[in-house]
């Protein structure tokens, strides 16, 4: 249960201070002790906060800050079920784009969503962004993003 | 059994708009005279509805299969020369598509990539053709907007030269702005974006981004741009305070330059652009922040033009386009304006005091990335995930 040991006692506060586009100021504490040292701790808590500032930079303009997308426009990622269920899938429309139907939490979508030109580490970072703030599942690594071809 | 307790804080950020004019103290420049001209066109409400839509026309593929169709413009023998975001261009003469070789490396993040594209007034004589894209060129990583010119050698670009690099570069996805349009006199004018930092660029003249420019054919800043005479500014700056500029366009009986820009959420505007004007970006605004938050001081500000029209919601709008052609009946002078969010062309009837209707078209087509009037007057739109088609009224 090595993830156990890593994620366990962690309790994570982001406090982020949000002007807009730009993401500043970003402190995690753990155990309690806001310590900039204990962010390098943990890769699954780094991803994380890296992704978020992806998210904001590019995805927020269609699902929404709160990753609630838009009801019969954009999906929503909080919750999605493709993020929890369709991992690859998911990874797929992050890296080479995603059109026509499909269906999320059992709702139809038909819409486009353009390839992003994130490279691979940046694509596990903003999946586990979404998926440990707005769902549940174990860490997304470059080898799992690595392993999704076209 | 992850244990994340990841508890978000968002804390609205006020932001802190009033330090930047200091920025703005001890430079030099009228703003005041200009920006009262186009308050004369102020509109001072926008709840007109938005009529559904009519589907009183025919929608015709020219080019399908394409991914982002972002930049069109025609030869003088016809042909269509289109770009597709990702980096290539092509040349379409009715019937097959030829890649054009010789297109630079493109920062294809986000937004980014290969972009517009229009030809020189004198094209018949001299064959150039001018593009824009957010280029990787520069010490710092990321990109920034650049525009282009070379000549067309059949489908060779050649004699490529940089007429303008926004700098500094950055890593950010968002805001190249990147559509170019021709005056009357010959300038040419093209626009940025923010960047996604809108606190120090768009406000502040001696920086690159949230701006529309003004040159002339060959790059060289014309004598009366209004910042030429501003110490430390970028002086192909012709107006400011905007924030990420894909529609301009040239009205085709009065030669005015009118430019549409993405606000955040809320806040998309039209704007009659004129020399050294401040659009107001971020100071004042119409929008809130993404999920929700005012960081706007206000919606009107002293020296600070008042949009010609706004949305709120945002319906994300890209690609400019004024109908002028009879055969479109009641149309003829309509505004065109791409949809990305509602995936609609919205049209707009427009007179001196404002805009009097709007009017859905194409509705659910797709996102709507650009919108263009072919030399014979044909309306063409570029859409995302498909590819670029006609308009024809039945």
């Amino acid at each position: 249960m090595k993830l156990l040991n890593l994620i366990l006692p962690t309790l994570i506060i982001i406090a982020l201070t949000s002007c807009g586009d730009t993401k500043k100021n970003e402190t995690v504490a753990t155990n309690n002790t806001a310590s900039e040292q204990n962010v390098t701790t943990d890769p699954l808590i780094k991803s994380v906060i890296r992704g978020k500032a992806i998210y904001r930079e590019l995805c927020v303009t269609c699902h929404l800050t709160n990753g609630k997308g838009v009801v019969g426009a954009f999906p929503p990622l909080n919750p999605s079920n493709w993020l929890t269920e369709k991992r690859a899938a998911s990874i797929h429309a992050i890296k080479h784009g995603l059109k026509g139907p499909i269906e999320v939490n059992g709702k139809p979508y038909d819409n486009i969503m353009l390839p992003l030109g994130l490279d691979d580490q940046e694509i596990a970072d903003v999946m586990n962004y979404t998926i440990q703030t707005w769902n549940k599942g174990a860490i997304i690594t470059l080898d799992e993003v690595k392993a999704v071809n076209k | 059994m992850l244990l994340i307790a990841a508890t978000t804080l968002f804390t609205g950020c006020k932001s802190n708009v009033g330090s930047k004019e200091s920025t703005q103290n001890g430079l030099s420049y009228e703003i005041g005279k200009t920006a009262e001209a186009s308050i004369e066109n102020r509109l001072v409400v926008n709840d007109i509805p938005l009529t559904e839509d009519q589907k009183e026309y025919t929608i015709t593929p020219i080019i399908e299969g394409l991914t982002n169709p972002w930049g069109m413009c025609w030869l003088p023998n016809g042909d269509l020369i289109y770009t597709e975001k990702e980096g290539r261009m092509y040349r379409y003469d009715g019937k097959s598509s030829y890649a054009i070789n010789n297109v630079p490396a493109v920062y294809a993040r986000g937004q980014g990539g290969l972009l517009d594209v229009t030809i020189h007034p004198d094209f018949k004589e001299n064959n150039i053709i001018y593009i824009s894209y957010a280029s990787p060129e520069g010490a710092e990583p990321g990109g920034n907007t650049a525009v282009a010119k070379a000549v067309l050698k059949n489908n060779d670009l050649t004699d490529f030269k940089v007429l303008y690099k926004a700098s500094p570069n950055t890593k950010q996805g968002v805001h190249f702005g990147s559509r170019f349009a021709w005056d009357t006199d010959g300038y040419l004018y093209f626009t940025t974006g923010d960047r996604g930092n809108r606190d120090e660029n768009s406000q502040d003249v001696t920086r690159d981004n949230g701006k529309i420019y003004r040159i002339h054919d060959d790059g060289r800043i014309p004598a009366d741009n209004p910042f030429v005479n501003t110490k430390g500014a970028k002086t192909a700056i012709y107006c400011y305070g905007n924030r990420n500029v894909q529609g301009i366009t040239t009205h085709p009986k009065t030669g005015a330059i009118i430019a549409h820009e993405h606000g955040p959420e809320g806040g998309d505007e039209i704007n009659f652009i004129k020399s050294g004007v401040n659009y107001g970006w971020p100071v004042i605004s119409y929008g809130e922040e993404y999920g929700g938050g005012v960081f706007a001081e206000n919606t009107e500000k002293e020296g600070m033009a008042q949009p010609f029209y706004y949305w709120v919601p945002s319906i994300a709008p890209s690609g400019f386009a004024i109908i002028d052609n009879a055969a479109y009946g009641d149309w003829n002078g309509n505004y065109l304006i791409g949809s990305l969010k509602f995936q609609y062309l919205e049209m707009l009837s427009v007179t001196k005091s404002g805009v009097t209707k709007r009017e859905k078209l194409a509705d659910q087509f797709g996102r709507l990335r650009n919108v263009k009037m072919s030399p014979d007057g044909i309306i063409y739109i570029g859409v995302e995930g498909k590819g670029i088609f006609t308009i024809t009224r039945n």
